[in-house]
């Protein structure tokens, strides 16, 4: 016998790929928050209304991840003098290394 | 002794009354004649059976008579025997009336009763005295006639009277012109006084009649209304047999007219009031068959201007619907229907809406236990609606839902609620049917989350190139927010965008890498959370999953795809040594046969490992699928093996359960609100058993208020109690007075 697909209509859902390992995001099944807004990553930022492309991510090099909008509005701020809300570095913006954390 | 006085004044009067009565006649002449006189007249009058034959003439002698009489002031004496003597006489009277009554009795003929006032009338008439007379004797002898002949009547006369009276009323297909076969009768029933005595008894035949002519006539007739007839009906018939009876036989008599002014309008009242009472008890009906009997609508609002009957009303389809409508058995469909065909009747018959609101209150209030509503009622707006009959009129404008307002203190058209109203009374304003309908519920939220399950079920069952059923969600959708506001939908506006990036990306990835496998991707926290399952595809499907992936991250970098692997759909061809099968199957189905075309039998616990799905009646209920489409076969209870050669079942296996051929296309399995809100009430006890343990035992008070500072805990005390109260049946929690502790 032979099993011959001939369409296949199937539901997935998408992910930020934030580095983290893929045996992590199956557990903690909530998923992260961005660490300004606490609202989850694949969520999005207060002032948008459209989550993924419209509300992109911004990763650092001190390896946190936030959404771009909440970043960008926080290093707007005179306070932040430019530094990361979680570990007080100096932000700098990531380079994305997508073959690195994509094993397949 | 006798006194000397005494004597003198009795002797002084006796003198009198002499010469009264001998009227300055020599001697006592003028006192023989006044006695010959006083017999001839006293005679005259006597009342005399009247079958012997009796020639009494009214001639000069006999008025001389009456003349001396007269004269000597004795009349009203004379007037007295003449009384006295009839009552004697009566039982010539009353032997008659019996016999008559009798008959009727054994016949319930009302012709019998005609005679019988004919043979009175016969009586009164030969015993009346002379006109000549003057009248004031004349209606005095009429007067006794009338009283003596009442109490002749037998008790069963009334009876025979009212059936005498119903005889003469028109049938209802009779002309107006026949009514004046009788007016003699008429006319004796006025003179033997009976109009008079028995006008109660005429009007109820006449009340009867129109009762009887109502409930013919318009009993289940609602398509156009009646009242206007039925009116016009009795003006034609009922108008006429009046004036024949005020009239005394003359039509257009001004008295007749007169009289008429003030029994007319009590006729029209009973018209409208037996209209009213036969639509109230049909009201249910009524309702059930709006719009087609708006007649009957405009019928029973004319009447309840008339009528005080508003009350009744509503307790009748309150009964009505407790009876026929708020009950298990009913489809929750059918009570809506039924209720919003309530609304709209309602507002017919009272535009300010003070019956609706007290007929709504009970099915609002049981709509508001029953689970299914807030489904059934969205499941309406999008048009999800199997039965077609839609709610909603589809050429109503839409409007944004109308909270309830406010009374406007500035207003200068403001009118009080009408007298009828109650405290809790609520003007709504006419409102659209869909506002009605939600605020049967204190938030719109909960409207807004089966929305959104609503929709999800319907978007993940749309097959990948159906554009056109995208748009017809995208109009719903864009339709439900005129209502419920621009903000409450944005969780839609987000999905039905998934949508259409998934086409996008799709097209993408297969003018790249051409692929079977078409998904949908969804973002997650913006659709309602889908139940996960364990379901590992085998073999190909597997391939394909990581392809696609694969090309979606190579799209879109820094995304990567999770597969919920259970939804969906796959259409096969399944190619065997002598035939192809082609089928439309949900992906389990799919994993199974593709696990067959590695090896020919499988167990059910063989399979249950390889699909990691647990469920065993979901994996026998696959596998049934492929046994109906001829492709697998049963061996025993657990192992199945596939049928490569068709026909070669075996004698005496189980015949095959017909079901349709392709797999029933199952609506995506969605976690539905209850279960999201019991996900919910779960965290919510973990909080509840802490505070328990820590503080000892609670009232439920203090259980709610120390749960509001849990973070987005919005139950009300009634939930939270019904919550405990189940956790109690469980045995986790025990109450006493009030106040509640853990179960130790």
């Amino acid at each position: 016998m032979k099993v011959k697909i001939k369409r296949w209509h199937a539901v997935a859902q998408w992910r930020w790929d934030t580095g983290a390992t893929e045996q992590d995001d199956a557990d903690g099944e909530e998923g992260d928050v961005c660490g300004i807004c606490r609202v989850p990553y694949e969520g999005c930022c207060p002032s948008c209304k459209m989550p993924g492309d419209d509300c992109p991510l911004i990763w650092g090099e001190c390896s946190h991840v936030f959404h771009m909008h909440c970043l960008l509005k926080w290093i707007g701020t005179a306070a932040s003098k430019q530094q990361c809300p979680m570990d007080r570095r100096a932000w700098v913006t990531a380079e994305r290394k997508v073959g690195a954390v994509n094993p397949t | 002794m006798v006194s000397e006085g005494l004597r003198l004044q009795v002797a002084s009067k006796w003198q009198e009354s002499f010469r009264h009565l001998n009227r300055r006649e020599p001697g006592i002449s003028g006192l023989v004649t006044f006695s010959q006189a006083w017999n001839i007249a006293a005679e005259f009058l006597r009342p005399k059976d009247i079958d012997v034959p009796n020639d009494r003439i009214y001639n000069e002698h006999i008025k001389a008579a009456f003349d001396t009489v007269n004269r000597a002031k004795r009349l009203p004496v004379l007037l007295e025997t003449f009384i006295e003597d009839m009552r004697k006489k009566f039982s010539l009277v009353q032997h008659d009336v019996n016999q008559f009554m009798a008959e009727y009795e054994a016949s319930q003929n009302p012709q019998i009763v005609t005679k019988m006032l004919y043979r009175v009338y016969t009586y009164k008439q030969v015993w009346s005295p002379p006109e000549e007379l003057g009248s004031g004797l004349l209606s005095a002898y009429t007067r006794s006639f009338r009283n003596n002949f009442f109490l002749t009547l037998p008790t069963s006369f009334s009876g025979a009277f009212r059936a005498l009276c119903a005889s003469t009323l028109p049938s209802s297909d009779a002309l107006p012109e026949e009514l004046n076969a009788e007016p003699n009768l008429w006319y004796i029933f006025n003179i033997l006084g009976l109009t008079e005595r028995f006008e109660g008894l005429i009007a109820n035949v006449g009340y009867d009649y129109i009762h009887e002519y109502i409930l013919e006539t318009c009993t289940e007739q609602w398509a156009e209304p009646m009242l206007e007839g039925v009116k016009e009906k009795m003006s034609k018939q009922i108008i006429p047999w009046l004036l024949s009876i005020y009239g005394r036989g003359d039509l257009h008599s001004e008295e007749a007219h007169a009289m008429l002014q003030s029994v007319a309008p009590k006729f029209e009242y009973h018209i409208n009031k037996t209209l009213c009472t036969l639509r109230t008890r049909e009201i249910f009906d009524i309702i059930i068959d709006f719009p087609d009997s708006m007649g009957a609508l405009h019928d029973l609002k004319e009447c309840l201007q008339r009528v005080d009957q508003r009350e009744n009303l509503v307790d009748a389809l309150r009964k009505s619907n407790h009876k026929r409508l708020l009950h298990p058995g009913a489809d929750t469909k059918l009570i809506l229907s039924q209720y919003v065909a309530t609304i709209k009747c309602l507002r017919i018959i009272d535009p300010p809406g003070v019956l609706l609101f007290k007929v709504a209150d009970p099915i609002r209030r049981y709509l508001r236990e029953r689970p299914d509503t807030i489904r059934s009622i969205v499941a309406n707006l999008v048009g999800d609606d199997d039965s077609g009959d839609s709610l909603v009129n589809e050429n109503e404008p839409i409007h944004p839902l109308q909270q309830t307002e406010v009374e406007d203190y500035t207003d200068q058209q403001w009118e009080p609620d009408p007298i009828d109203a109650g405290p809790e009374f609520r003007t709504n304003k006419p409102s659209d049917v869909v506002s009605t309908l939600v605020s049967i519920y204190d938030s719109k939220d909960l409207f807004v989350k089966e929305l959104q399950v609503l929709l999800a079920q319907r978007l993940l069952a749309i097959n990948d190139d159906d554009t056109e059923k995208i748009d017809g969600e995208r109009r719903n959708v864009e339709i439900l927010k005129i209502r419920f506001g621009e903000a409450a939908l944005q969780v839609c506006e987000v999905m039905l965008r998934d949508m259409s990036d998934s086409k996008r990306i799709d097209t993408h990835v297969q003018s790249q890498l051409p692929l079977v496998v078409h998904p949908t991707v969804i973002s997650r926290h913006f659709w309602p959370a889908l139940e996960p399952s364990d379901l590992v595809m085998p073999g190909q499907f597997l391939e394909l999953h990581n392809q696609y992936a694969l090309e979606f991250t190579k799209f879109k970098p820094d995304k990567k795809l999770r597969w919920f692997p259970h939804l969906g759909t796959v259409s096969l061809e399944i190619e065997l040594e002598d035939r192809t099968v082609e089928a439309e199957v949900p992906p389990l189905e799919a994993a199974i046969i593709e696990l067959f075309s590695q090896q020919n039998e499988w167990s059910i616990d063989g399979l249950v490992d390889a699909t990691r799905v647990p469920d065993k009646t979901a994996i026998l209920k696959a596998l049934l699928t492929w046994v109906n489409l001829g492709v697998l076969r049963e061996e025993s209870e657990t192992t199945f093996s596939l049928l490569e050669v068709a026909g070669d079942v075996p004698v005496g296996s189980r015949e095959p359960i017909h079901r349709p051929t392709a797999a029933e296309p199952e609506l995506p399995h969605v976690v539905s609100i209850q279960q999201q809100q019991a996900e919910q009430m779960r965290m919510y006890w973990k909080f509840i058993e802490g505070m328990l343990t820590n503080l000892g035992a609670l009232s439920l008070d203090r259980i709610q208020m120390m749960l509001k500072f849990a973070p987005g805990y919005d139950r009300s005390i009634e939930q939270l109690a019904t919550f405990l109260e189940a956790a109690r049946r469980e045995g986790l929690v025990v109450v006493r007075d009030g106040i509640w502790k853990l179960n130790r």
